[in-house]
């Protein structure tokens, strides 16, 4: 169904030709070059038993036998290969499967570029109903009755109904449907019939070279009987004008030898005439059945019709048989495949056939559009259209069924457009809208196509992501191009994209980091915590991250519990602060490499100052021994900040100290 | 080890102050007579006691007496010996550290938040293991205020 099928067609002669790109089930794996209709006409031109060897442009193909019995028995891919008429391949149809086999190769006729295009053409014309139509169908209709009517006598057609045969055809001929095929079938049997005039000229002159032989005949028999058995004077002559000679037999031998040359020259045209009858005769069979079979190829099937049934009274030798030669691969067609012999009523059959199948088709539409099965209804118009475009029945299809189907037809072959795009996301809202419009579509197989390719994607994104994490970017880049290829339309394809150049930045934001946390610049790191997030694909590189919030959260919340203490009691409240600053530095040294941290250790260093002096000169005195002068410093400490563990510990040392040491009394 | 040699010192002691206290006694006789100079000097000394010169180098006292008047506001103890800290007053962010050795308050009943009268002296003691304790200033006498 979904196969990409490409086509070219000139005038007579089909040349489809097959794209294989997509995944159609053509099993040929070269494309065909197509058949032109020179070629046609010089193969019709050559012997039916004449071969001749065609290689196509891949070189896959060569050496096949041409010709109106050529063929060989297979294709490439092992299957049969069509049957030939006239040295052309004669597309079948395969109606189980839609699809025609041609040149090796099977197509959807749905699916050909070739009918598409007439298709759509023929969906956008109006009804040929016209008044002139009318005439050319029923002057038409005339014809074939005449044809049929005269085909069912057993006397044979005078030249007269022949005659009015091919006048009638050369009225119609006028009408721009036709195409001038009606006078291609008039000129055919004029032709047909000057040949027969020649060829019945050629007799009567034989004839009177009979006449003349056997007269010459007699007279030799005359003079060899005088020479033999004569008196010495004979009489020549009769009548009045005889005369008596001497009977010389010397002028008798002269004479009898004269006359026999004559006999011979005589017999001699004579014997030329018959054989140019014949040749005449058998060429003029070949051109008239090569324009029999054009008809049918060119779906002409009233012409063919016509034609066939003018056979028999313009060639009267009862000779009907198509001029191919016999167990030849065109006998097979009508033999094997039509199961007919192969003659001009083999033509007339299927020309017969075909225009009852498109009726049938024609009639099958209308019943199905009346049901909205346009899905179906679409099928056999195509067929319809594919076999008999110029069928009464086809061409004057009503326009609103036309657009019915169009309308149909539009989103089938958006179908193809976004399945050759891989556009699956499409494909499936194509699929809806053709469900809504016939809910008898089956969209089964767009369905499981489509969910088996959006799958596969998928899971080459996920692989390509578990690559990149894993930092083995070559497989990542690998399983990347094959989700695209897959499903280049992948919403996920553009999330993954924008992660690799995340990451491909992040090398950069990677060795900021690394320098920063090298520096011991925590609170940066803190501060753009959101954007060295990428560092988290190294296990080690987020510890560090994780430290460093946890080292500056933790300053930040103790700063604010600190700022809270200081607002509550102003005056104790910077001693206070400050000695709890002293306290958190000594669990953790890396607390002074805090930008923020130092910045208040200063600032309550500061507004302590008289507190922070006490304790920095009872430490210093404490180092000098004066224990007398550090004692008092702690005092002084703690009379600033009652509070100060450092002046209690210091009080409580120095005390113990004194009162155990020994002094002058 | 500590407490027995204090005890042991402190019968020295009282021998001593004693005999310290008879001479004394004969030394106030003769300074009564000539007008008070001792005592005027041991006012001198308090006046120019400075708790800021003093947490600043202790040593600069040392072997000097005081008399410093001030309110006892923390009591540290090791066996009878004390040491507390008295606020001088006019300047309650200040306290001033003070080695009163057992039996040198003879019957004055040192609690927290009365004021006293301190006659001290700046000394260098030692630790247990010789090493100079500086500028602690030792309780001679304490007076109730």
């Amino acid at each position: 169904m979904f196969g990409v099928l490409d086509a070219q067609m000139e005038p007579g002669n089909y040349a489809i030709t097959p794209d294989l790109s997509g995944n159609h089930g053509n099993n040929n794996a070269n494309n065909k070059k197509p058949r032109s209709s020179h070629s046609k006409k010089a193969r019709d031109s050559r012997a039916d038993d004449e071969e001749y060897d065609d290689e196509d442009e891949d070189g896959g193909r060569t050496s096949r036998r041409r010709g109106a019995g050529g063929g060989s028995g297979t294709t490439d891919n092992g299957e049969p290969e069509n049957p030939r008429l006239m040295g052309m391949e004669i597309p079948l149809l395969d109606p189980s499967s839609d699809t025609v086999t041609y040149n090796g190769g099977k197509f959807d006729v749905g699916n050909n570029a070739l009918v598409r295009a007439r298709f759509e053409k023929y969906l956008q014309q109006n009804p040929d109903d016209s008044a002139e139509a009318k005439r050319y169908r029923q002057r038409m209709d005339d014809l074939l009755k005449l044809t049929q009517n005269n085909a069912r006598q057993h006397s044979e057609v005078g030249s007269q109904t022949l005659l009015q045969i091919g006048r009638g055809l050369y009225e119609i001929n006028t009408y721009p449907g036709d195409a001038g095929q009606s006078a291609t079938l008039a000129s055919a049997i004029a032709s047909a019939l000057s040949v027969q005039y020649a060829n019945r000229a050629r007799e009567q002159k034989n004839e009177q070279l009979t006449h003349e032989i056997e007269r010459l005949v007699h007279d030799t028999d005359i003079l060899t009987t005088r020479n033999t058995h004569g008196p010495s004077h004979k009489q020549v002559g009769n009548g009045r004008g005889a005369r008596v000679v001497k009977n010389d037999s010397k002028s008798h031998t002269f004479r009898i030898a004269e006359q026999t040359t004559e006999i011979a020259t005589k017999k001699g045209t004579k014997v030329k005439n018959d054989a140019d009858s014949v040749a005449a005769l058998e060429l003029s069979k070949i051109n008239y059945q090569a324009t029999l079979v054009s008809f049918l190829f060119q779906r002409r099937f009233e012409h063919a019709l016509i034609g066939s049934f003018a056979y028999r009274h313009i060639f009267r030798d009862g000779d009907n048989k198509l001029n191919i030669k016999k167990d030849s691969q065109a006998a097979k067609v009508f033999e094997n495949g039509a199961g007919l012999p192969p003659t001009i009523n083999s033509i007339a059959s299927l020309a017969a056939n075909a225009r009852r199948e498109v009726d049938q088709n024609m009639e099958a539409v209308t019943n199905l559009l009346a049901q909205n099965k346009l899905a179906e209804a679409t099928q056999h118009l195509i067929e319809a259209v594919a076999i008999g475009e110029y069928m009464p029945s086809v061409a004057t299809f009503p326009t609103e069924s036309r657009r019915r189907i169009a309308e149909f037809w539009t989103l089938r072959k958006r179908t193809l457009t976004a399945l050759n795009a891989r556009d699956y996301g499409t494909l499936e809202e194509i699929a809806d809208k053709m469900k809504a419009l016939d809910a008898d579509f089956d969209d089964s197989l767009v369905r499981t196509y489509c969910d088996g390719r959006k799958l596969q994607s998928d899971m080459c994104l996920r692989n390509a992501r578990k690559a990149f994490l894993s930092g083995d970017e070559e497989a990542a880049t690998d399983y990347a191009e094959q989700a695209a290829l897959i499903w280049p339309r992948n919403p996920h394809l553009k999330e993954m994209q924008e992660e690799v150049l995340k990451l491909d930045n992040n090398e950069a934001i990677i060795s900021e980091f690394k320098s920063l946390y090298a520096r011991h610049q925590y609170r940066t790191i803190y501060n753009e915590r959101s954007k060295f997030k990428v560092v988290a694909i190294d296990q080690e590189l987020e510890a560090q991250l994780e430290d460093c919030a946890t080292l500056v959260g933790t300053i930040d919340a103790m700063l604010s519990q600190i700022d809270k203490v200081v607002h509550q009691d102003k005056k104790m409240g910077p001693c206070m602060a400050y000695e709890m600053l002293l306290d958190f530095q000594d669990t953790d040294p890396r607390y002074m490499e805090d930008s923020v941290f130092k910045d208040a250790v200063v600032r309550f260093k500061v507004d302590a100052r008289d507190f922070v002096a006490a304790l920095d000169e009872a430490k210093v005195q404490e180092e000098r021994r004066e224990y007398g002068s550090a004692l008092a410093n702690y005092y002084r400490a703690q009379c600033l900040c009652a509070t100060s563990k450092r002046a209690e510990e210091g009080i409580d040392r120095i005390s113990q100290l004194i009162l155990s040491s020994r002094f002058p009394q | 080890m500590a407490r027995r040699k204090s005890k042991g010192n402190k019968k020295g002691v009282n021998t001593t102050a004693v005999v310290i206290g008879a001479v004394a006694a004969v030394v106030l006789g003769i300074l009564a007579f000539s007008g008070g100079g001792a005592k005027r000097a041991a006012a001198n000394n308090a006046r120019n006691f400075s708790i800021a010169d003093y947490r600043t180098d202790a040593s600069r006292y040392t072997n000097n007496r005081y008399s410093i008047e001030g309110r006892v506001e923390n009591i540290e103890t090791l066996g009878n010996d004390r040491l507390i800290a008295i606020s001088i007053p006019g300047d309650s962010q200040e306290r001033l550290p003070l080695l009163v050795r057992s039996g040198v308050a003879q019957g004055v009943n040192l609690t927290r938040g009365d004021s006293f009268l301190f006659e001290v002296e700046c000394c260098t003691g030692h630790d247990d293991n010789q090493k100079e304790i500086k500028g602690v200033l030792v309780v001679r006498r304490v007076e109730t205020k």
